[in-house]
């Protein structure tokens, strides 16, 4: 019936503003994951593929970190300068060699490795202009990782919602090397398995789900140790003390999970999970 | 933050209007129409401009009972107006087509919005008007193909047919439409006759964040937020300097007061800030040298400039807070001058501008007119791109 579809249609925008970390809503630009290739090297440096240019709209001017207290006397009119920076050497604070550390960082960390942007510019902006368009897009420059935030009110709001949208980015996409003749699951991976894994200690605390911002923590890891069994579920529920069962009803527990597995097992020529 | 609903002590601040205070205040008498060329708050010596004989006027009785009053803002107002799903569902249709009507004919016309932009507008029309709605109602109607399904409103639908209107036809901006702008993590009340605060402003509060990070004693200072409008900047450093320092938010317009006060309050921070009436400096006076940082976004569009504007910012908008003189330059001086005197040694400054030009105007200003009083002076981007502010400190 026609109401049907037209509750559906007045439904979605109210609904998709609390459910956007797990689900960001659906963007025109947002960088798929198949335009990432999922590597399984056993190199210590964090992969990313190199789908380096993805390309915004034209015209767009962004505006990057930099020293904008840098403690000079007399002025600066240095197009680049902006704030978000902390003084100079913003860099530094990236920690280079695991790519688990990115999601340990402070917002104000992973920002500073961020350039940040909004999507038109057209006309003089400020007191001239009231669009309400208050989309933000963030560019993490070590991996080239987009997140973008566009359905808030407040710009302020959106830049939260990207970072956020950011992490779980990186989580998905940034692989870590496994030794897989030690392998011991890390604390952050055991926090999300159901109780019954036979691995999981009783100091875990009670099972971690996806609205906790620590279970992209554990995604990360148990993607990286999917990756490194070739993309085979079972084996890796056998190092997690679970059922092929249990764990594949884990990874379809949340979507953005269950995509990035599929990613990745489609990448090695395996079916999908459903 | 969550904004808490009026508290009793607020009520309380205003014996003399209502008990409701949410009601009252939005029923203070619209702000007359800005004459033409009326630029009252400049008192700026370095341009001398003329001194407005309608400054000295009396201030707009608080309880004026000549109408037309403004409704409070959709968010704040009970959900007392019921209506059946399919009656809104009706509305909404009818709302979206007038907004696909639009098509990007405003656009085009003078920059404005597009029908995408408008559709946006409507889901956080619906967001203030459903407000602590239950989807699930909308669910059992869909499950139950019952369009009778009765559902509580903050307006009843005859108006929302009419603010929609008002947005489209009228171009009236969507901020007065539901009375508020989200701003940062703030939800600020605005109305007729005060300036919307704008995303780019968001700015500086974080650069104010960014000074007291590196210095304590800036922070446990008094900071100046001049031309307060909605009160959107001080409420933001209030709100950074946490248990630290406090803030004087001043505006010549009455109405703006009013709405500074009633934002201030909403988030309890009345006793961290002051909103005093006056123009620019003048409210300051006895705390010369001691002020610990000074911000402002003064209007400074070029005169000329103000007829070829938005609708939603030429039409609606206090000419007041936008006009900054033929150069759009006056008010931006003369706080210049301001920040030279008031300035604590080693205090902080920050002023929105009109662009790359303002910008380096001000600097060279700074320099060459006013040498020995400030360092560090530093412009920076929004996040368009668009040179937008100036920054530094009082030398010390």
């Amino acid at each position: 019936m026609k109401i049907s579809m037209a509750i559906r249609s007045l439904r979605k925008p109210l609904l998709h503003r609390t459910a956007h970390l797990g689900n960001p809503p659906p963007l025109p630009s947002f960088p798929k994951l198949s335009e990432f290739a999922v590597s399984v090297a056993a190199r210590p440096r964090p992969i990313v593929a190199s789908s380096a240019a993805l390309e915004w709209r034209t015209g767009e001017r962004t505006c990057r970190r930099g020293g904008f207290f840098s403690g000079s006397s007399g002025h600066s009119k240095a197009p680049g300068s902006c704030f978000y920076s902390n003084g100079g050497a913003a860099s530094s604070s990236y920690s280079g060699g695991s790519g688990s550390s990115y999601l340990e960082l402070t917002d104000e960390e992973l920002m500073r490795q961020c350039e940040m942007s909004t999507f038109k510019s057209s006309g003089p902006g400020g007191q001239h202009r009231n669009k309400r368009e208050s989309a933000v897009r963030l560019k993490h420059i070590p991996t080239g990782i987009i997140a973008q935030a566009v359905e808030d009110r407040s710009q302020h709001k959106n830049r939260a919602s990207a970072l956020l949208r950011l992490r779980t980015l990186l989580a998905l996409k940034v692989r870590n090397a496994v030794d897989l003749e030690a392998y011991s699951p890390p604390k952050e991976l055991l926090q999300i398995l159901p109780l019954k894994s036979t691995v999981r200690g009783s100091d875990c605390g009670p099972q971690i789900g996806p609205n906790n911002p620590k279970f992209m923590l554990g995604v990360q890891a148990l993607l990286d140790l999917l990756s490194a069994l070739e993309g085979s579920v079972s084996e890796v529920a056998k190092l997690l003390g679970l059922s092929t069962g249990a764990l594949s009803r884990l990874i379809l527990s949340d979507d953005s999970l269950r995509l990035a597995v599929n990613e990745l097992r489609a990448s090695k020529g395996m079916k999908p999970l459903k | 933050m969550k904004p808490c609903t009026l508290r009793p002590s607020f009520v309380r601040a205003w014996p003399c209007i209502a008990s409701n205070f949410s009601t009252s205040f939005f029923q203070l008498p619209p702000p007359p129409p800005p004459p033409p060329l009326a630029h009252a708050r400049n008192v700026t010596q370095i341009r001398h401009r003329r001194f407005h004989s309608s400054l000295s006027a009396p201030p707009p009785p608080l309880l004026a009972s000549s109408p037309p009053s403004l409704p409070p803002p959709l968010f704040l107002r009970p959900p007392k107006h019921t209506t059946t799903v399919s009656e809104l569902l009706e509305w909404h249709s009818w709302a979206k087509s007038l907004a696909a009507s639009v098509g990007s004919s405003f656009e085009d016309s003078d920059n404005g919005p597009d029908s995408s932009l408008l559709c946006r507008e409507l889901n956080w029309l619906m967001d203030d008007v459903l407000h602590g709605f239950d989807p699930s109602l909308m669910g059992k109607a869909v499950a139950r193909d019952d369009p009778d399904i009765v559902i509580s409103l903050r307006a009843d639908v005859q108006e929302l047919y009419s603010l929609w209107k008002q947005r489209i036809e009228e171009r009236r901006p969507f901020q007065y439409i539901v009375g508020c702008e989200h701003w940062r993590d703030l939800i600020l009340c605005v109305r007729d006759g005060v300036l919307i605060p704008r995303p780019e402003t968001e700015i500086i509060v974080d650069l104010v964040g960014d000074v007291i990070s590196k210095d304590e004693g800036l922070r446990e200072g008094l900071w100046a937020d001049l031309g307060t409008g909605s009160g959107a900047i001080a409420i933001g450093i209030a709100k950074i300097l946490g248990n630290y320092g406090s803030v004087i938010a001043t505006d010549l317009s009455p109405v703006a007061i009013q709405v500074a006060s009633f934002n201030v309050q909403r988030y309890s921070l009345q006793d961290k800030i002051e909103v005093s009436e006056g123009s620019w400096l003048e409210p300051l006076k006895g705390v010369e040298g001691k002020v610990a940082g000074l911000v402002s976004n003064p209007p400074y569009i070029p005169s000329d400039d103000i007829s070829g504007l938005q609708a939603e910012v030429g039409r609606h908008e206090p000419r007041l807070a936008l006009d900054g003189g033929a150069e759009g330059m006056d008010d931006l001086l003369h706080l210049c001058n301001g920040a030279a005197s008031m300035l604590k040694p080693g205090g902080f400054f920050a002023f929105e501008t009109n662009g790359e030009k303002q910008c380096e105007f001000l600097v060279d200003y700074m320099q060459n007119q006013l040498p020995g009083s400030f360092c560090n002076v530093n412009t920076l981007s929004d996040f368009a791109g668009i040179q937008r502010f100036v920054t530094g400190f009082r030398n010390r």
